[in-house]
This record gives C-alpha cells, structure tokens and sequence, in this order.
C-alpha cells in the first residue's frame, strides 16, 4: 500500500506520525500513539521499499524516520533476499556505508542503526556464494589507515556492529532464521573474519600505543579498539562438533574463558601479542575505564586453552611468558584501586585454567616468583580490604580482589602434592598472619585502623537479617583455615598464644569492672571500649580455629583434617599425655600457670583455649556480669564446640590410616576424657539457655549444640549418664523459668534434642523413668487441661491459650526427633495427640496462628513418619488426616481472607494443607516399612479392611485446596511451588482418579497443567510435562475414547510438540518433554501424523523440507507403531536427541 | 469498634489485667501492652547496638479496640506486660434502635452494644434480616 503512494507523500505522512509519537504523553491520545505506531509498523512491512528509504534517508530531517527508515531496510533485505539482485544488495550496502561516512554527525542512535543493518547484509551474505561480502574488510582498513580519529571510530563502530552480530548471543538481531543459520554463519566468522578484525585491531593498538602523546580525541579512539580487542578476546568460540549448542548459543554467557579453535594458533601464540597488551596497559593504568578494559584482555588471555596449543610444551612457554609479563607490570608499581580486581582476575584465570603440570613444569625460578609475588599481593590486598571495611566504602574492590586470590589459593593447595614439597608452607604462613593481623586490634594488630593509624570506632544498629560473619566471611575463613593446615606449625600455636593471651586479658578486665561495680553500683559507667575490643579478637581467633580444626560437610561424617592429624601425631613423641590430659581438664586455670604445660598437645590445646574463654564467660554470668558479656562471643564459643564436637568427639580410630595418640586418649569412645567433655559441654548449653533466654541467636546455636550431643548413639549414651540431662529434662518438662522463656523455635528444639536422647542404651527401668519424666507430663498436662469442664470457657484465656500452643510446639518437636528406630514409640504417643488437635481445629477456629500451628503438627508427622508406616499405622493416620481435612474445609465455608493484595503468610494453613497432602503422598515412593518390621508383630495384617487409603485424603484434600487457589495465589513462589508439586504427583500416582473427579475439579486441574508447562519456570514445567505420561497411559488402558481425559491429552499433544519442535526450550527439560511426548503420540497417532504434515507443508525451501522430513522419518523408525512399551521408549528417546541436534536449530528461528 | 472500649478497663474481678512476660519470649500474633494499650504484635524483629551488644526487640503491634499502630523497642531481656485477653463470642438476635440484642452462651440477653457505624454496620444489619 505504501509503496502505491508518492515518496514525499511518505515522508510527511512518517514525518508526522514520528512527531506523534514524540510528543509528551499529554499531548496526544492513546489512539493517536497506536495510529502512529501502526504506520511505522505497516511501513516496515512494505514490498521492496528499498527506493523510498534510501530518498527518506536522504531528504528527511528527523532522525527517527531516518532509524525507521533504517530498520525497513534491514527487515526487507532479510526477507526478500532469494528475489533481490545480488548487485543491487551490493550497492544498497555500499550505499549505507557511503551514507554514513558522508554524515559525521548524524545521531549516534541513528548511525548505529544504519551499521547494524549493514552487518545484518554482510551476515545474511556470507552464507550466499553468489555475493561477496569480504569487501568490507578491504574498506575498513582503508578507513582505519586515514589516520583521521572520526573515520576511525567509525570503523570501529562498523567492527563492533559486524562482531555482535554474528556472536549469536542475545545482542544478535532478531531477522527471522533458523539457528542453524545463525551457527553456521558464526563458525565461519570465527574461523576468518573474527581473526582479520583482532589484527586490524591489534594494529591500531600498536599504533597508538607507540605514540607519545594522545590527545583527548585519540585517546577516545584508543579507548574503543581496546574494548573491541576485549570483545574479540571474549568471543564464545563454537566448538566444531554440532549438538546440543545449537539450542543452547542464544543463552547469554557470562565470563567466557578463551577457548579459540586450532586456525588461531599463530596469531595467539605470537609473544608480541601478549607483549602488546602488557604494554598497552602500562600506559593507560592511570585511566581507570581504560584500564579495566587492557586487564580483561589479560585476564582474557591468561584463561587460554583448548586445540591452539599444539602439545604441553607451548602450553608451557606461553604461561611462563605470561607469568614473566605479569611479574613485570606488577613490580615496581604502586597498584592503583581500579587495577586490583583486574589482576586477581588475571592470576585466577591462570591458577584454574593451566593444568598443575604446566604450572610445575615453569622454571624454578621463575615458579617461586610468581608464588612470591602471589603472597605479597594477597597480604596487601587484605590489608586494603580491611580498610575499606573501615571506611565503609560502597564498592568494596579490594574485598573483591581479596577473594578472588583467597579462592586461587585453595586451588593451588588442594592439589599440594603436585608442587614440591612444604614449597606453601612459607606462603602459607605470610598470608594467614596478615589476616590474623588485620583482624585483630592495635598494637598486635591493625583493625579498625586507618590508613594514617588513627583508630575509627563506630557502633552502628545491625539488625537480625545481617548475617553472622561465621557465614558472610565462610569462604575466606576457608582459605585461610586450609592455609593455616598447611602451616600447622605456625599457625596453631600461633592462635593458641593469642587466644589465651586474651582469655587471660578479658579474665582480668572483668574482674576490674566487677571491683567497680561493687564500689560504685552503676553499671552505666562502665566503658566498655576495652572489652569490645577484646571480644572482637576472641571473635575471629575463635572462627579461625573453628575452620582450621574441622570442617562442617553437610550429610557426611567429617573427620579430622589430614594436615591437623599429621601435625599431631609427628609431635606425639614430645608430647606428655597426662599433662595434657590436665590442662584440658581445668579450663578455670591459666594454661600458663600449669607447669609442663609446653610439653602439651598442640591441638588438644587449641581446644582447650576456646573452653577457658567459654569458662571465663559461664564465671561472669554467675558473678551476675551478663551485661557485659558479649553474646556474639558466646555464640562463637557454641558454634566452635559444636564443629569440634562432631570431628574429635569419641573420634572414631576405623575411619582413620593413623591416629595420634594424645588425639584418641583424650576424646576416643570409653574415654575420661570424652566423658569429661561431654559433661562440661552439657553444663554449659544449661547455663547458656538460662542466662542467654533472651538471646535467640545465641540460644539457637547453644540448642544446636545439644542436638548434636544426643544425635548419634555414641554420644547420646554418654550424655544421659549424667545428672545434668535429667535436670534439664524435669526442668523443661515442668515448664517453669527460665526454659520457658525461650523462643519457640529454641523450645521446640530442646523438646527435639530431649526426645533424641531417650534413645539411647539405657536399661529399661530407667528408660521407663526417663519417658515419665520427659513425654508423660506434657501428656498430662495437656489431657488435664482440654478435659477440664469449664475448657469451652477458658480456652480462649490467654494463658491457656499459650499453654496450648506450647503444646503443639512440643510436638512439632516429638516429630522432627523421628528416626527408624524410634518411630514406633514416637507414633504412638503422637497419635493420641492428634485426635484431640482435631476438636481443637474448632475451639481455635477464629485463632488462624493455633490452627496453623496445629495443621503443622500434621504436617510434621506426616513428614517424618509416613516412610517408616506399616498399612495398619499408616491408615490410623489417613483416617485422622481426613478429619482434619473435614473440619478444615467446614471451618472454611463461607470465610473471608482480609484482601486479595494480602501477604503470603495470610495463606500460610492453605500452604501446610498442600504440604500435608504431598506428605502423606510420598508414601507411595518413599516406603521404608518392611511389613512392619519396626513395629516387631505388634499389628496383624488387615489389607482387606482397608477403610481410608491415601488417595481418598489427597483427593478430598485437593477438593477443597483446588478452588481456594487462584491465579493470584500462583505468584507467590512457595505457594506456587507446592502447588505444583501437589498436583503434579497426584498424576503420577493415581491416574486412574483423575476420570471420576467432578468436572470443574478436572477442568481446573488440566488448566492447572498448562499453565504450568507453558508460563511458569522451567522445573515447574518439568514437573508437569513428568505429569503427562501417567494420564496418557491411563487413557490407553481404559481404551475409552472422547472421555474429557482423552480429548485434554489430544491437546497436550499440540502443546508438547510444540514444545518440543518449534520453541527453544531449555535442553534439561528434553526428556520430561520427550517422554510426555512419546507416550502422548502412542494414544494419538493420527493426530500426531497430522501436526508432523503441516508442519512440513509450511516448508517451501525443497532442501529443508526433505531433511525435515528424513528426521521425522527417523524419529519414530525404532517404534512403528509406537506401542507403551519402554524398549520403545528408549529408543525414541535417543531418536529425538539426535532429532533436536540435526534439525533442531532449523525450526527453532530468530 | 471503639465503643467496646469500657470492657477493658472492667476486667473480670479478681483478675490481673495483665501479668509480665519477658521480651524475648513474646510471639508474633500474641499480645502485648504498648503505651498503655492492650495490642496484637503484628511485626517483631530484634537488632543491637554494634557487634557485641545484647539484644534489643522491636514491637509493632496494632490497638485490639481501636486498630491504632503503637511501636516500641526495648532489650530483650525486659519484661513486657500481656494483657489478658477474654474474648466473647456472642450470636445476633436482632437489632431495635440501633442497638445489638446479643444472646450469650448461658442464655442472658446484651443489649448495651450500638450497631458499628460505616459498611461493618450496614452488612451486619443486611446479614442480621435475612434470617
């Protein structure tokens, strides 16, 4: 239509619609702005509007015409290829370019749009044999050559625009063709053009870099060349081998290592390359911008690796003259802020990408240089880390180089063996005082200092989101903690000496302030500037040791580090075992004041350090100092004994090649000492909970620690010897000062930890007692509570309220302290509890936090038990989930929540329901009950009176969650989740439900599905595309056609396929995606031949369509006809991987 | 709701108005005295003063009669009154004068109560005629 008209006609009627759409929104209408819209966009569309555009461009005056003109351009060159003159895109290309060059100053937007559409020419070309694009390279180095810095840019502009292009990344344009395409065209560019356009570039450099002085325009030049090096250098090479990366390319992909291809060689391998960037950066260090830019290229090339090196040999000299070149830049000048990151950028590409051998394969020399240089530079990069911690910079960069070299360190000592030996112990050494350094205050220390020494001290309001420094520093403490094994010699002597240097310091300095108080009775006057300076060096030393001593793996048995070990047993033969075995015993003493007390085991006294600190404290809260105590001490302290629990505590001698003795003596099983331990360690969670009530963090860590007393047998034997635990046990059960003051969570925890150790070898009488102390009166108290008469009327008293919910919280604990060996009693004593939780449903049911708790009872049954039940137990269960169900749902009807824009936690019972239900559903796949063989006989089998099963509960229960659960609710994530989760496993376990459901159940259900395969994150829709087979399968069995369930498959089909063929999906979800696939092709083939017809009739390339049509053919050889059979499956499976890499990238288009 | 006010100051007689809990044992959704009113905690977070100092405990809680926000901040370690809270459900038998006739669990009638003001009044009065 456009082009029927007149071009001037054209222009003012674009000219207009542009002024349109730039006014301010109040000028125009709504309607004026989509009219606007639409004649740009029918404009682009128009037939061969390559004349109109180029008058456009050379007549009009407004620059978005000129960029509308420009993608039109673009757009139709694109799509009129196969019918355009091979010489008139020649000419139209040259013409963009001429156009450009003419017009210095045009919009920078509209320029780049013109490049773009000429890279998009040159790209669509180069697959073409029949055009020629190479010429451009011709032109630009002729323009590069004019010497004048406004042709330059704009070669450099033209380089850019052709580079993104063909990276086949998310900067790519969008022109409509398939991946294949896009691939091919890159591999080729890679290969040739890419390398021309870094010698073009690396010539520029050259240039510039021998100059003497740039002025500012020049420098402007320089600036763009260097960071078109860096793109080049950063270029994601396609790998030869085809596959999967087609799917995968259009990802973005973030910090790509240099893995060019073998035509690469000469050009990267030559030294004057790398000399090139060495000095480029020197002469441009003090540009922080251009900078960044010379050390990435650096960086870049320091991760070099794949087929350009011809053998290890050329691995080898190149790391040793990039080795050289980096030593060089970096001595004798004083690293500027912005260079920091850069260079440890540099140094970790190197440490991870070049194997150990090429490492050690560097000349000796040379090898200890770097090592030197390496130490240095972390030290002093701490040393400025800790000073922007002090000046609580925004952009901490020395923290970020920190860690980077912290991290490279780790890599280069976890494989120690392959470096001469004891070659980081030195290093090791210098690194880890420099830490301890900085972390410590003044005079053996510089924390808190800054740069002239003046000390800053602020106390500033942290809140409970901020993380302990145990987990914000982990990785660091990491490193450190290895390096300090590595230099075990050193380092742990080094922080016993501190440690008991401040235990002895922070003794004293509490004893001065207790003198005070009780002459002056204020304790408002006390300054505690001193003893905050303490309790931060007791902080770090404490978390050091913690990580030098022991790991904390999750899952697994942690064992004593190998170098702690070592280090033990070569000084076991100095060492006087009772001499330690007293200095661990008498924490109250000064380690010092015992005499022998250098002839003790350097580990055991590490240990012993932190337990003197932890007796200092437990002396001052009995001397009623708690205020100045420090609770991120005491929680440092719980945290440490715990992490060393679970390593040393009754060390297990199997797990272990060799053992030191002192080691085994004092903690091995059927130990003094390890009785000894554990008695102090539980003495000390006991004072800790009632002095420290009022601290939730710390009263958490301190429970933690008790869990881990009780958790494994061994222990827990030991730990219900004493008299202590039973205390403890009388003391929470009778629910008095001060455990009761402690926050639920720390209850419920306890509750857990107490129940743990009730399991332990006992005999049975004091087993019998143990449970009448411990489960008996919370029994009790509560049956005498809801039995009271008048509990209709009290029940909603506040204190009875909270002795309710204290209830439940104990039981919640009861559950979690399930294993297979207890599961039995526990269940037993838990079921009794969950019918009368039930009539509470009711009493509370205007009180949404009870009900939540008592549903979260269930839940926690349901979680931790199910697994563990035989069909009789498991059904009592059932049963009394169901009631819960009734009630739930009766309380239900006709209830109003507060607003639709409400919180999450509003909508907290709906997420327990759903997670009750998926509970009581992993029963099906999770079963560990052998006929009830922990239930010793005490059931008969009675599999033919099976009254409830699961899935009448689950089903009921979706009944009622299902309508509840509007799009609204899906947005928030953990509801979402369960959601799906849900449904997703009702599916798969009970297909042959999903025809009886009502029909809008069903209907919502199927939407549900789609929904969740088509518009939610990818392991949602995994979730429902493993969901699909199951019911396709039922489908197949009942062999009923037109049922709701057989028509939805059919339209999962289309979905799925789809899917599948045409959209670029995420390549974890192919097997999901393929099995729904198969099992859904086998119930609907015809529909399936259907979808594959018109899906080639749509090709018009003869080519493609035969290729596609071999695919499918291929696709489904192995199973025709497709029967359920899993042979076949498999076999389908495998035809569709290669399906999705030969022709994948063809129907999958951008 | 305002006009329910005189039933706090009343009390049950010989009951306590309130009885001391400490700061850190308290719980989202319980109660708490905040400036002198009975409320409901609807926000509870705690924070302290530089790394080595004791826990302080911040309380949001809304006014159970009149919906009003009161905040406070105090160590963990204090004790905060809690109000005993009864609370009374009563069935609706009719409405005569603007006035709520109010049938309790033992049979007694209530009839001191005004009909709420505003939409709560309206939907009440709607709900109270379609019996």
């Amino acid at each position: 239509m456009m082009a029927a008209v007149g071009a001037p006609e054209v222009i003012s009627q674009l000219e207009s619609a542009a002024k349109v759409l730039m006014a301010p929104p109040s000028m125009v209408s709504t309607e004026q702005r989509q009219h606007a819209e639409h004649i740009f966009l029918s404009f682009r569309k128009s037939k061969s509007p390559f004349a109109v555009c180029k008058h456009i461009l050379e007549t009009s005056k407004v620059d978005y015409v000129l960029f509308q003109a420009a993608t039109a351009i673009m757009e139709a060159v694109v799509r009129e290829w196969i019918l355009l003159e091979k010489s008139s895109i020649e000419s139209l290309r040259t013409f963009l370019l001429t156009y450009v060059l003419q017009r210095p100053n045009l919009q920078k937007y509209v320029r780049e749009q013109i490049l773009l559409a000429v890279a998009v020419i040159v790209k669509r070309g180069s697959l073409d044999k029949s055009i020629n694009c190479k010429s451009i390279f011709h032109e630009v180095s002729q323009l590069i050559s004019s010497g004048n810095p406004t042709v330059q840019t704009l070669a450099c502009s033209i380089l850019t625009a052709l580079l993104s292009e063909f990276s086949s990344s998310n900067k790519t344009s969008n022109i409509g063709l398939s991946m294949e395409f896009h691939g091919s065209c890159k591999r080729i560019f890679q290969e040739d053009d890419l390398r021309q356009i870094f010698m073009l570039t690396v010539e520029v450099l050259q240039e510039f870099s021998r100059r003497e002085n740039l002025n500012a325009q020049m420098s402007c030049v320089f600036q763009r060349y260097l960071a078109l090096a860096n793109q080049v250098l950063s270029w994601n090479f396609l790998p030869p081998n085809l596959g999967r990366h087609y799917i995968a390319m259009f990802e973005a992909t973030q910090n790509v290592m240099l893995k060019p291809t073998e035509s690469w060689r000469e050009t990267l391998l030559d030294h004057r390359v790398m000399d090139l960037f060495f000095t480029v950066h020197r002469k441009i260090r003090e540009d922080s911008d251009m900078a960044q830019d010379s050390l990435q290229c650096l960086a870049q090339l320091a991760s070099m690796h794949g087929p350009v090196f011809p053998d290890e040999n050329a691995q080898v000299t190149y790391l040793a003259h990039l080795v050289e070149g980096l030593l060089n830049m970096i001595n004798g000048i004083e690293i500027e802020d912005s260079e920091a990151v850069g260079i440890s950028n540099i140094i970790s590409n190197l440490i991870s990408t070049f194997p150990r051998s090429v490492l050690t394969a560097l000349p000796n020399e040379l090898f200890a240089s770097f090592i030197n240089c390496l130490t240095l530079l972390t030290c002093s990069f701490g040393r400025s880390a800790a000073l922007e911690e002090v000046l609580d910079k925004d952009d901490m960069v020395y923290m970020e180089a920190y860690d980077k070299l912290l991290e490279s360190w780790l890599t280069l000592v976890q494989e120690d063996e392959h470096f001469p030996r004891g070659c980081f112990v030195q290093p090791a050494v210098q690194v880890f005082n420099s830490y301890i350094q900085c972390h410590l205050a003044a005079p053996d220390g510089t924390r808190n200092l800054t740069a002239n020494g003046v000390a800053s001290h602020e106390e500033e309001e942290i809140n409970e989101l901020q993380e302990d420094d145990r987990e914000l520093f982990s990785d660091q403490l990491a490193s450190i903690g290895m390096l300090g094994r590595i230099a075990a010699d050193h380092c742990i002597p080094l922080l016993t000496g501190l440690l008991e240097d401040r235990v002895t310091r922070l003794h004293g300095q509490l004893q001065r302030h207790q003198q005070h108080l009780m002459a002056s009775a204020d304790p408002g006057t006390v300054d505690r500037k001193v003893l905050d300076d303490l309790y931060e060096d007791i902080h770090w030393l404490i978390l050091v040791s913690g990580y030098l001593l022991a790991d904390d793996p999750q899952g697994e048995t942690p064992l004593i580090p190998s170098e702690v070990m070592e280090y033990s047993i070569k000084h076991s033969t100095e060492v006087d075992i009772n001499t330690t075995l007293q200095l661990l015993g008498s924490p109250g003493e000064k380690a010092t004041s015992i005499p022998g007390c250098n002839r003790t085991d350097s580990v055991i006294r590490l240990l012993s350090a932190v337990l003197r600190t932890s007796e200092v404290e437990s002396r001052a809260t009995r001397a009623s100092l708690t205020e100045l105590l420090s609770p991120q001490m005491g929680k440092d302290i719980v945290w440490f004994l715990r992490r060393w629990a679970k390593t040393y505590l009754l060390v297990d001698e199997k797990l272990y090649g060799q053992i030191s003795m002192p080691l085994s003596t004092a903690f091995g099983a059927d130990t003094e000492g390890a009785q000894w331990i554990v008695g102090y360690l539980l003495e000390k969670v006991i004072n800790n909970l009632s002095v420290w009530s009022s601290e939730p963090e710390l009263a958490n860590d301190t429970v933690e620690l008790l869990v881990t007393l009780v958790e494994k047998r061994e222990r827990a034997n030991i730990v219900v010897q004493c008299e202590n635990w039973w205390n403890l046990a009388k003391q929470f059960a009778s629910r008095s000062p001060p455990l009761h003051m402690l926050s639920s969570t720390v209850q419920r925890t306890l509750m857990k930890a107490l129940v743990l150790g009730g399991f332990a070898h006992m005999d049975s009488d004091t087993k019998q007692q143990y449970w009448a102390e411990v489960l008996h009166p919370l029994q009790q108290r509560f049956l005498n509570l809801i039995n009271q008469e008048n509990f209709a009327q009290i029940c909603q008293e506040e204190a009875v309220k909270q002795e309710i919910v204290a209830t439940l919280e104990a039981l919640c604990g009861i559950a979690e302290a399930t294993q297979i060996d207890n599961v039995s009693s526990l269940f037993s004593f838990l079921m009794d509890f969950l019918s009368s939780c039930i009539g509470l449903m009711e009493v509370y049911r205007n009180s949404p936090e009870t009900v939540n708790l008592i549903i979260e009872v269930f839940v926690e049954v349901a979680h931790k038990q199910i697994c563990y039940l035989g069909e009789t137990k498991s059904m009592k269960l059932y049963e009394v989930c169901l009631t819960l169900l009734q009630v739930y749902s009766k309380n239900n009807l006709g209830r109003k929540r507060l607003d639709v824009a409400a919180e999450e936690d509003q909508y907290q019972d709906l997420l327990l329901i759903m997670e009750l239900l998926t509970n009581l559903l992993s029963k099906e796949f999770i079963d560990f009950s052998d006929t009830d063989e922990v239930f010793r006989g005490q059931e008969q089998s009675s599999g033919a009176g099976r009254a409830v099963s699961a899935a009448d509960v689950v089903l009921y229960g979706v009944n009622i969650v299902l309508p509840l659960m509007s799009q609204d609710l899906l947005k928030f994530p953990s509801l979402c989740n369960q959601y799906y989760k849900l449904i997703t496993f009702i599916c798969e376990i009970f297909p042959e439900k999903i025809p009886q459901l009502p029909e809008e159940l069903f209907k919502s259900l199927m939407c549900s599905l789609e929904l969740g395969m088509t518009s939610m994150s990818s392991e949602i829709s995994q979730l429902c595309l493993e969901a699909l087979s199951p019911l396709a399968e039922q489908c197949a069995k009942t062999q009923e056609k037109d049922t709701p369930l057989f028509i939805a498959t059919r339209h999962f089909l289309k979905l799925v396929f789809d899917m599948l063929v045409l959209q670029k999906h995420n390549t974890e979800m192919t097997v999901a995606a393929g099995e729904a696939l198969y099992t859904l092709v086998c119930l609907h083939q015809a529909e399936y031949s259907e979808l594959v017809e018109t899906l080639l009739s749509n090709q018009r390339d003869a080519v493609i369509y035969q290729r596609l049509a071999d695919a499918f053919n291929s696709l489904t050889a192995s199973s025709t006809p497709p029967t359920m059979d899993r042979k076949q499956k498999v076999a389908f499976l495998k035809s569709l991987e290669e399906f999705v890499a030969n022709v994948g990238g063809l129907l999958c288009v951008k | 709701m305002a006009d329910l006010d005189t039933d706090f100051t009343s009390g049950d007689a010989g009951a306590s108005l309130t009885f001391p809990m400490q700061c850190s044992a308290l719980r989202k959704n319980g109660f708490v005295v905040l400036k002198g009113r009975p409320c409901k905690i609807v926000e509870m977070s705690t924070s302290k003063t530089g790394k080595h100092g004791h826990a302080k405990v911040h309380l949001v809680g809304i006014d159970i009669f009149t919906g009003k926000k009161n905040e406070d901040i105090c160590p963990s370690t204090h004790n905060m009154d809690v109000p005993n809270i009864k609370r009374l459900d009563y069935q609706l038998v009719g409405i005569t004068d603007g006035y709520l006739s109010l049938l309790k669990d033992n049979g007694d009638l209530r009839e001191d109560l005004k009909l709420p003001e505003g939409d709560l009044g309206k939907e009440i009065e709607s709900k109270c005629w379609t019996f």
